[in-house]
């Protein structure tokens, strides 16, 4: 055997023992049935929610709930609450998603974590806000800033929150400075950014400032566009066609309001 | 290039070693056709069996023929005649011909309920002559699940029709009955209510207008005898009337129990088949998740992301 042949030969015993020592890892341990199947039903759910299979996703969220209860895990039945009442928003039922928010919020014995009441104040203040209950948003969103107090993972959407609610009660000047603060987060959450980038786009039109707007919107454009949020892109395209027109830009005005027009014309389904 | 070298007394008779070893491949590769040809019965004596069908739905070349519940041949051909009957010949295996006699029946049937068609051929009478090749058999397809849900709904819709009709005519029995009860009831109302007036006037003029409590008695006794008239002349017609009423009942029950009866044998077998099949299908599902699962732990098909527990995504402008 040559010299050439033998090192091959090594070469094939050493990737052989390589992979038996790979294969050879301790497996998972099962977990008991009722534990197997809540995870399940969970995983099952979040990923026909991303398939944007909202009914089977809410099916899926509840049976997880119903097993996390049985199991007595507050915890992951908080979460999936919190998870039934994003998807029933979703499905345009908010009656039903703020009795499930409430479920949490209103629990007097303080079995669900801070975390989960958390976000169920900062979703039920999201809700209420699309729903134009101002005052009653308002509330929640404080909840919410109370527990967070600055420092939690969603301070940065509680400024965007708290911004637009600003800005839908008149307030543009505050909405401007506080989503400026918002945009500048580096760390924070690209959609978040993006949001407060909008916000910024839309105080300035308000405040008849429509140069700086129109630039804030293509800038909330392509970051909506990198993030791949259609219904958003629409909006960005809708504000860039008002300060376009108001700027004397007519042609412009015009091809940015046909754009708009198809982007939430596909996103209601309606082709071409 | 040269690998090895000539000269090592290992490779001597290179040449020979490797016939050798392709001999020995070649022949392993030969009586694995020989062994699989025994198995699929390619060297096994058949003899051709013909029978006539209607029409040639559910018989496909190839299904097998099963005799006791054992494979003993299969359907060769199928051929359209000049008067559009389909002609079958089946090949059964020849060792198996003895068991049969000429008076069998091929039967087409299902296995299960909504198992592949097979043709199944029955022994046949002790004392008739032993099947021999190139004979006919009589052909019949054997009543499937179809066919006993519509034989249940031929029977059941006239029943259904026939109960109506007689509930909804107003000059049918049940109606009839129906009124002359009510008229029965009325009267009778009307009695006791003159009856109490009666009684209440009794009691209360029982001295000073006994003539009128006598006259009031003689009309109520009127009314009284012209009730039993009427009932002497109605109850015998109401009560032939019921009798024909419960007479018809009576009888589409029976034909309902009938009906359920006739279908009734094969609902435990499709049940537990269905029960059977649903448990297979259950085991598999879980099965092939443990695979799956026991596969995804182990490197290289390890997944390294954990799976998401916080909740879906949300943000302000959602």
């Amino acid at each position: 055997m040559t010299k050439f042949s033998a090192a091959v030969f090594k070469l094939v015993l050493m990737m052989i023992a390589g992979l038996l020592a790979a294969c050879g890892s301790a497996p998972v341990a099962r977990q008991p049935l009722a534990i197997e199947q809540a995870r399940a039903a969970d995983r099952d759910a979040r990923k026909a929610l991303g398939e944007g299979e909202l009914q089977f996703a809410q099916q899926q969220f509840a049976r997880a709930l119903a097993l996390q209860r049985s199991l007595d895990d507050t915890a992951a039945a908080a979460t999936s609450m919190i998870n039934l009442a994003t998807v029933t928003h979703r499905l345009h039922d908010d009656a039903e998603a703020l009795t499930w928010l409430d479920g949490i919020l209103l629990e007097q014995e303080g079995i669900y974590p801070q975390q989960a009441k958390l976000a169920a104040a900062f979703r039920k203040a999201v809700i209420l806000t699309d729903l134009a209950r101002l005052a009653e948003a308002d509330s929640a969103l404080q909840s919410a800033e109370k527990l967070c107090a600055g420092q939690c993972a969603l301070s940065a959407g509680i400024g965007a929150l708290r911004a637009r609610l600003l800005l839908l009660n008149g307030d543009a000047e505050g909405a401007l400075i506080l989503a400026q603060r918002v945009s500048k987060q580096e760390k924070s959450d690209k959609a978040e950014r993006a949001n407060a980038v909008r916000i910024v786009a839309a105080a300035e039109e308000k405040l008849a400032r429509p140069a700086p707007a129109l630039q804030h919107y293509l800038e909330a454009l392509e970051m909506d566009k990198a993030l791949g949020l259609g219904v958003r892109i629409g909006e960005d395209l809708n504000g860039m066609a008002r300060v376009s027109a108001q700027l004397g830009m007519d042609r412009e005005a015009t091809e940015y309001a046909r754009r708009a027009v198809l982007a939430n014309g596909s996103q209601s389904g309606q082709l071409p | 290039m040269t690998l090895f070298d000539d000269k090592d007394a290992r490779f001597r008779n290179l040449f020979g070693k490797a016939a050798v070893f392709v001999l020995f491949a070649v022949v392993g590769i030969g009586a694995v056709f020989v062994w699989s040809g025994v198995k699929k019965g390619a060297f096994t004596a058949t003899s051709p069996i013909y029978f006539v069908a209607d029409s040639g739905q559910d018989l496909n070349e190839g299904m097998p023929v099963k005799f006791s519940g054992f494979k003993i041949g299969k359907l060769n051909t199928l051929a359209l005649d000049e008067q559009g009957h389909v002609q079958v010949e089946v090949g059964i295996e020849t060792k198996y011909l003895k068991l049969i006699r000429q008076d069998a029946v091929m039967s087409l049937k299902k296995e299960g309920v909504i198992g592949d068609g097979i043709l199944e051929i029955s022994r046949g009478a002790e004392g008739k002559p032993v099947l021999a090749a190139g004979d006919k058999v009589r052909f019949e397809r054997a009543s499937g699940l179809e066919q006993a849900v519509v034989d249940v709904k031929n029977r059941i819709l006239p029943l259904l029709d026939d109960i109506h009709q007689t509930l909804q005519d107003p000059d049918g029995d049940v109606r009839q009955t129906l009124k002359n009860l009510r008229e029965l009831s009325a009267g009778m109302r009307v009695t006791q209510q003159r009856l109490d007036s009666v009684l209440k006037k009794a009691d209360a003029n029982l001295d000073h207008d006994v003539e009128p409590m006598l006259r009031s008695l003689k009309k109520s006794a009127a009314n009284a005898e012209s009730l039993t008239g009427r009932l002497d002349y109605q109850l015998p017609e109401l009560l032939k009337k019921a009798d024909t009423s419960m007479e018809a009942l009576r009888a589409a029950t029976q034909t309902i129990n009938d009906a359920v009866q006739h279908t009734a044998p094969q609902l435990p077998a499709m049940i537990d088949e269905t029960r059977d099949t649903l448990g297979k299908s259950r085991k598999l599902i879980g099965d092939t998740q443990q695979t799956l699962d026991t596969l995804n732990s182990h490197w290289p098909l390890k997944r390294d992301v954990q799976p998401e527990t916080g909740p879906v995504r949300m943000d302000s402008h959602d």
